[in-house]
């Protein structure tokens, strides 16, 4: 009979051993897809019974928190947004049934305590609450003066440590609350969604830095830097007076704006901000080397950035598609036609300038922290390219200075910092439409200050979606809110 | 107590293992604790205390009553009960359970020792074969008696009620009846072996040989079919052709086996709707998921108990930290399917293991064991275990279709806990009998047999007086 008993030993290890192979199947195999099933709610109901992190602002403001539901609830935690909709763009939601986004998604290991390492005995039986607060760089006096001046007008407001790429306040309009996505009713939530999807104003989108806009003249800045650089140009270029120039390959001239007779060196165009001069410096550049400009930039690329999806600006695949199409180039020497920036792009390039050609990487998380407040990440600033050389760039703020200060400067006039500290800047008026249609235009500025010792950049962009603001000009529409902006930054740094 | 060396190692052995076991069963309490309210158990001392108590209480019955015994069997029961407790505590919502479940763990240690005073000499079962098959007949139709026996709801008729108590006596049923087939088998395995009755070409058992055993099978089977209890039946023909193919040595026994059951399992199929809806389940449990009707809902187990082992993957939420409690019933038959989510697949196979251990440990005893009886007896009483951990296990896994029984040691349930303690008690005696029978340990006589050999020689001196009385007359010589 022993014989039998070892046989049957052996059938029964093989039914074990089916057994362990059938556990393989949910546990090893299908797990994600299991996990992903909409009807299982497991991970996420693990999630929302649990406490997770603050999101605090740099002056110390908590944006995002988590307090305990009220009764009744299905879970004992309800995510919350005090702000309201003023950070919604950086924050973004944190849902039971939407799943999450921005820095809630980003972060989230350190947020719900995934990403905070053990230190002792007593994290590892949990004892301690192990979720992790993210300390950002933004600050919410700036985002709060921010939102304040743009009010209820479809645009967007960059600003930024051109030393360090810390930005210090992101805000456009229209934006959403989140509390409203947040909430567990996830029919409710999901409603909302929704109508905001359906929203063509996109105000789930991140605006100032996931949507592309027409520069117009602040590309001016783009050109005339690499005009510098490769010594197509100097600050004494004369470009001569005329109203219209003509490209080659084209009958269709190119107009300064409004019409107008203009000319001069470089630093007066620069500053009357001239189309001509700049449509013949990109011809003079030509394709490859105009394209080699922006793309020291980063501008065809999208910024190395700590929140999810940043738009990829664009002014030209390749250099050589302008053997043919000079006119296009030429239009683009000057921001029109197709050339498309991100207000962060413009943040960014102008910070560049003010930084001496290194252009750093934007972010918006400075340091992580565990429930003790210990930091457990620190962001340390990264020059991500080099655009030019110090005197180039020193040469840039001069002429950014012109705009501000020289006779006809298009913001002359429009900013006046206490203690007389000087602004260098330049302005855009992208006209969207061809002549002849209705005129739409998105009023640009892009300035920082002090200009001989640059800590803050703004950059204000204003949709043109009315005739009241595409009658203005970006120096008269815009340059009142960086105004505002720069004085306070700049007294409260 | 023996002196035998060998013996003591094997108490000693064991009283490390068990020491282990209940380690590992505090430590588990404690986490589980811990993550589910973040607080260390007020009564964790007294917990420990009353888990190590029940421990060495059994530890030392063995150690007085079974010195020999092989020293894993104890201490592996220990373990599954001990997680499976610690698992109970932790989906028990209305904190009624786990109460209950050490009352359940007393009483089966409690069965245990019992088993183990009460059963001093293996052969001693073998006399009582027929008293132990009508009682194990007997209290498989006790559900089905108007009055006592009590549908639990759901499709099978398991239970009987008296007073406040209620029980499942299908559980004791499949220990008498291993007893009635090993004893029966021991006997006449020779006779059904060689099988002296020619029909055609084929040499068949003799018909008067085999039917007592196939008549106590069929009713069994018949019994349980008729409750709808697809898993002791299940369970009941495994036991019988495994007996009867290890008793006989012939393979043909196994094919016979097979076959009947793939025609009892299609005619099941067929006749029976809950037997349908049990494989449309097991093949797609998504199609009869998310009603909401319970007959649109059946698939919630299924499918929550592979959303469970998902979620635990392959290292487990751990402990307190999945939700188990989504699954209808986890305590029972799912049980495992919680393990599986807040232990992972490490701590599922860890389980596997140890019944596989215990499988291993129950064959050795039946290798060991010298008489056919045990060595049968053995061979049930590890193959019940084994096959009913697999069955319960493979369902949950959707490697087989879901069959209601519980996972020995592990699930709730006062009637598996007690009767799984008192087949564990058999186990330990065989396998004691075996080490006497081998010469590891000195085959001391019992107390009843000191008696017995007591009244024996006062017996033999009255005869002797009696025969030594010259005026008596009755003698009839033969006593000098």
């Amino acid at each position: 009979m022993n014989r039998r008993i070892g046989q049957l030993a052996i059938g029964l290890m093989v039914c074990y051993l089916a057994l362990f192979v059938s556990l393989q199947i949910p546990q090893m195999f299908r797990t994600k897809q299991l996990n992903a099933n909409p009807s299982n709610t497991r991970q996420v109901e693990q999630v929302f019974d649990k406490p997770r992190g603050n999101i605090i602002t740099a002056d110390g403001v908590v944006i995002a928190r988590t307090v305990p539901a009220k009764p009744g609830d299905r879970f004992k935690y309800q995510r919350e947004y005090p702000a309201g909709e003023l950070f919604a763009n950086i924050t973004g939601y944190f849902t039971l049934a939407n799943g999450a986004s921005q820095v809630e998604r980003v972060f989230n290991d350190t947020l719900s305590g995934k990403g905070i390492p053990l230190r002792n005995l007593g994290d590892l039986v949990g004892r301690t609450d192990p979720t992790g607060d993210v300390y950002l760089t933004i600050r919410a006096d700036y985002q709060r003066l921010a939102a304040k001046l743009l009010g209820k007008r479809e645009g967007s407001i960059v600003m930024m440590d051109p030393r360090s790429g810390a930005i210090l306040a992101m805000y456009s309009w229209p934006t959403y609350d989140p509390n409203l996505i947040a909430t567990h009713n996830s029919k409710e939530a999901t409603k909302q969604l929704e109508k905001l999807f359906a929203d063509k104003r996109k105000p789930l989108l991140a605006n100032a830095y996931q949507e592309r806009y027409m520069p117009g003249s602040t590309f001016k800045l783009i050109t005339t830097s690499t005009a510098l650089t490769t010594g197509v140009a100097s600050p004494e270029t004369l470009f001569a007076e005329e109203r219209e120039y003509l490209p080659p390959q084209t009958t269709d001239p190119i107009e300064n704006y409004g019409g107008k007779s203009c000319g001069g060196d470089l630093r007066e165009v620069f500053r009357r901000s001239c189309n001509t001069p700049f449509a013949r410096l990109a011809v003079l550049l030509g394709g490859d080397r105009f394209v080699q400009g922006a793309n020291d930039f980063g501008l065809n690329e999208a910024p190395p950035f700590d929140l999810p999806s940043p738009a990829a600006s664009f002014v030209s695949d390749s250099g050589e598609r302008f053997e043919d199409q000079v006119p296009v180039l030429a239009q683009r020497g000057f921001g029109a036609e197709n050339v498309q920036l991100t207000p962060l792009a413009l943040a960014m390039v102008t910070a560049t300038i003010a930084n001496g050609g290194n252009e750093m990487a934007p972010y918006v998380v400075g340091r992580t922290t565990d429930r003790n407040g210990t930091s457990v990440t620190t962001t340390k600033p990264k020059v991500w390219k080099v655009a030019m050389t110090k005197s180039v760039a020193d040469t840039m703020v001069d002429l950014m200075i012109g705009v501000v200060k020289g006779p006809n400067g298009t913001a002359q006039g429009r900013f006046s910092l206490s203690n007389g500290i000087q602004v260098a800047a330049k302005t855009g008026t992208a006209q969207l439409n061809p002549k002849g249609q209705e005129q739409r235009s998105h009023a640009w500025i892009t300035a920082f200050a002090p200009a001989k010792a640059p800590q803050v950049v703004v950059t204000v962009m204003l949709k043109g979606v009315n005739a009241v603001i595409s009658a203005g000009t970006g120096g008269r529409l815009a340059g009142p809110i960086a105004n505002q902006l720069l004085s306070y930054a700049v007294l409260n740094p | 107590m023996s002196n035998s060396p060998i013996a003591s190692r094997r108490r000693n052995n064991e009283l490390v293992l068990i020491l282990m076991a209940a380690v590992l069963t505090g430590g588990a309490y404690l986490l589980a604790s811990l993550g589910k309210t973040s607080d260390i158990p007020a009564n964790l001392i007294g917990f420990l205390v009353i888990v190590l108590g029940l421990l060495v209480v059994a530890h030392v019955a063995t150690r007085f009553l079974a010195a020999g015994a092989d020293s894993c069997l104890l201490p592996l029961a220990a373990l599954l009960n001990g997680i499976g407790y610690v698992f109970i505590v932790r989906v028990d919502v209305r904190n009624r359970l786990a109460g209950l479940q050490s009352i359940w763990t007393l009483l089966g240690i409690g069965l245990y020792v019992a088993v183990l005073v009460l059963v001093r000499r293996v052969p001693d079962l073998a006399r009582y074969k027929w008293t132990l098959l009508f009682l194990g007949a007997g209290l498989l139709v006790l559900p089905m008696v108007p009055g006592i026996g009590t549908f639990n709801g759901t499709n099978a008729r398991l239970w009987v009620s008296v007073g406040p108590f209620s029980l499942q006596p299908g559980e004791f049923a499949k220990v008498f009846l291993a007893i009635f087939f090993a004893a029966y088998l021991a006997e006449n395995r020779e006779l059904i072996a060689t099988g002296n009755w020619r029909v055609w070409r084929l040499n068949l058992p003799q018909p008067r040989d085999l039917l007592p055993i196939v008549a106590a099978w069929g009713f069994s089977v018949v019994v349980l079919v008729g409750q709808k209890d697809l898993g002791s039946s299940l369970l009941f023909f495994t036991l019988f052709v495994v007996l009867l193919w290890v008793a006989t040595e012939r393979a043909a026994f196994l094919v016979v086996g097979g076959v009947l059951f793939a025609t009892g399992a299609v005619i099941a199929w067929r006749v029976f709707s809950n037997v349908q809806s049990r494989v449309t389940l097991w093949l797609d449990p998504w199609s009869q998921f998310g009603g909401t009707t319970l007959t649109g809902d059946k698939g919630r187990q299924a499918v929550q108990a592979w959303f469970a082992f998902a979620n635990g993957g392959l290292f487990g939420t751990g402990l307190g930290q999945g939700s188990p409690n989504k699954i209808p019933a986890v305590q029972n038959d799912y049980i495992f399917a919680a393990i599986g989510e807040e232990l992972g697949l490490v701590g599922a196979t860890a389980i596997l293991i140890a019944f596989l251990l215990m499988i291993g440990a129950g064959l050795s005893v039946a290798v060991k064991a010298q008489r056919p009886f045990e060595k049968l007896l053995a061979t049930g009483l590890t193959t019940i275990l084994g096959v009913q951990a697999f069955v319960i296990m493979g369902g949950v896994t959707r490697l087989l279709p879901l069959t209601g029984v519980t996972l020995p040691f592990v699930s709730y349930g006062g009637s598996s806990l007690i009767a799984n303690f008192a087949l564990l008690g058999l186990l330990i005696r065989i396998s004691d009998s075996a080490a006497r029978r081998n010469r590891e340990i000195p085959d001391l006589p019992t107390l009843s047999e000191r008696l017995a050999a007591r009244r024996l020689r006062r017996q033999i001196v009255r005869a002797d007086r009696i025969a030594a009385k010259p005026a008596s007359s009755t003698s009839v010589g033969g006593s000098q």
